[in-house]
């Protein structure tokens, strides 16, 4: 992340950077700094990216907390694969589409 | 381009290759992992972590008699909580033929001491408050059977791997083994890195048969697509793995430690080759069925929807071998079943890689075997 002059960095450790699993920046930091250094291995070790949002709400900022201790640039990291509902949807509203549906 | 050496190199960073590896790094050999893109990447990351003994092949239980006193015990073997919990298994029969099949299950069962036992519909409305017992004659329930997380197992063996002074490469893709005079002499990454070794583990799950090819060794495991949801976490309604064995039934547990629903079914007739597409199909059938079993379900939300493979071999059995190539071993076909063998098939294949033979005879695991002993509770 360019830092810009005169601006101080804030202290952001106990930020929750993940709100659906509630994972703060100083724990995502931590498992980069144990040597897995991509969106995938930490979203196996931590959950982010697993709850309600689907990642939506944290892997940019993990992507930009991967740039800042490892160099590697956000352009260059794989997010992972979006993955269907893309809002969460109760079970028996997708069982009634179905048989609303019939055999699609 | 690098050169290193290794006393083993194993093939495959999911379940297999993780705990085998730590087995095998725990005797004292330099293990060097290579995974082509991270670990879990393969079937172990998309399971859904059931882990059982109910099986009807004699050696399937015994492993799993052992894998299921290892998983007890793998918190502090490993120093991480990997959510172990048994909550059991419940297999359901809604029809007369099933019955039949599981008490005979259950006759083998016994004999190998497992806790298990057919249960009246009513007890299987006791055990699943809320159940749909319509159409039920009861069930099979072992409730020494149960769950665990299948990213916390695996990578705290490969973390294990790492203090037993091992290394674990990811994005590191095997392409060539180099076989001398019928035995393996090294084995070469896409980047070009060369590792010299003495013993080569297949452990690459799906694509084992691939990697059998690079020594020249024909694995025949076939891979098959498997969907599976996860739904939001709610407050713990379910204990045990339900299992409905009807043409358009399902399986579905409730993870303990965070109350996730996760549940898929084997699709009739089956799709077969590297698929990882996500189906409409899936996302409509799954829910359908597991409301019809569990109505309560129906304001529970799904959360994600993906697909994996399970590795099928001829007879549904894993193969846990040497081979004809000195030094080259298969640990795959797990035939959908392979979170739960890792523990025991991992230190069992440390053993008969290092001491030539294994505590529990993996024999009938062997790759040119006849395939005739097919397993019945797939
Ligand atoms: C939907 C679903 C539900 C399941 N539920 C359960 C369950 O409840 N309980 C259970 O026990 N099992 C379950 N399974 C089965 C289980 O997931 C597999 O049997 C198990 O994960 C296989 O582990 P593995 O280590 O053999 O293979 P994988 O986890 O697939 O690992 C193989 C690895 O090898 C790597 N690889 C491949 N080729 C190369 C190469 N050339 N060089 C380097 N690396 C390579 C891959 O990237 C991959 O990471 C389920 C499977 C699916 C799909």
């Amino acid at each position: 992340m360019r830092k810009k002059k005169g601006y101080r960095k804030a202290k952001t450790d106990n930020v929750i950077v993940c709100r659906c699993e509630e994972i703060t920046e100083a724990e995502i930091r931590a498992v980069i700094r144990a040597g897995y250094h991509s969106l995938e291995e930490i979203k196996r070790i931590l959950r982010t990216g697993m709850g309600h949002c689907g990642g939506r709400g944290c892997l940019k900022v993990i992507a930009r907390l991967i740039e800042e201790e490892t160099e590697i640039p956000v352009s260059s990291q794989k997010f992972p694969t979006s993955r269907p509902p893309l809002k969460p949807l109760p079970l028996g509203l997708l069982a009634g589409y179905k048989n609303e549906q019939g055999n699609r | 381009m690098s050169r290193g050496t290794a006393d083993a190199v194993v093939i495959g960073g999911g379940i297999i290759g993780a705990a085998t590896g730590y087995y095998l790094a725990r005797q004292g050999l330099k293990v060097v992992l290579l995974e082509r893109a991270f670990p879990c990447a393969g079937s172990t990351g998309r399971c859904i972590g059931g882990i059982r003994a109910q099986f009807t092949h004699d050696l399937t239980i015994r492993v799993m008699l052992e894998s299921i006193k290892m998983f007890q015990e793998l918190d502090e073997e490993l120093g991480v909580d990997i959510e172990w919990y048994a909550g059991g298994y419940l297999f359901l029969a809604f029809d007369e033929q099933r019955k039949q099949s599981f008490l005979q299950a259950i006759e083998i069962q016994k004999r190998y001491g497992l806790k298990v036992e057919f249960i009246s519909k009513e007890e299987c409305c006791r055990i699943v408050p809320g159940l749909n017992a319509e159409g039920l004659l009861g069930g099979a329930w072992c409730p020494t059977d149960g769950q665990a997380n299948p990213f916390k197992v695996t990578y705290g063996y490969l973390e294990g791997i790492k203090r037993f002074r091992g290394e674990v490469l990811v994005c590191q893709e095997v392409k060539r083994i180099n076989v001398i005079g019928g035995k393996v002499v090294s084995v070469v990454t896409a980047d070009g890195n060369e590792f010299f070794t003495p013993v080569v583990l297949n452990a690459a799950g799906p694509w084992a048969e691939d990697v059998g090819k690079l020594a020249g060794v024909d694995v025949p495991v076939k891979p098959d697509r498997h969907e599976a949801l996860v739904t939001e976490a709610v407050e713990r309604c379910l204990e045990p793995m339900l299992v409905d064995y009807r043409p358009d039934g399902c399986y579905f547990v409730q993870h303990y430690g965070t109350g996730h629903f996760i549940g898929c079914y084997t699709p009739v007739p089956i799709v077969p080759g590297h698929n990882l597409d996500a189906s409409d199909e899936f996302i409509t059938e799954m829910p359908r069925r597991m409301v019809r079993l569990l109505p309560k379900l129906a304001l529970v939300k799904v959360l994600r929807h993906w697909a994996g493979s399970y590795e099928m071999t001829p007879d549904g059995n894993p193969i846990c071998s040497g081979t004809p190539v000195e030094g080259f071993y298969v640990s795959a076909g797990m035939s959908g079943h392979g979170f739960m063998f890792g523990p025991a098939l991992g230190k069992l294949m440390a053993e008969l890689i290092v001491q030539g033979r294994s505590t529990i005879d993996l024999n009938e695991f062997r790759l040119d075997r006849p395939w005739t002993k097919a397993e019945a509770m797939k």
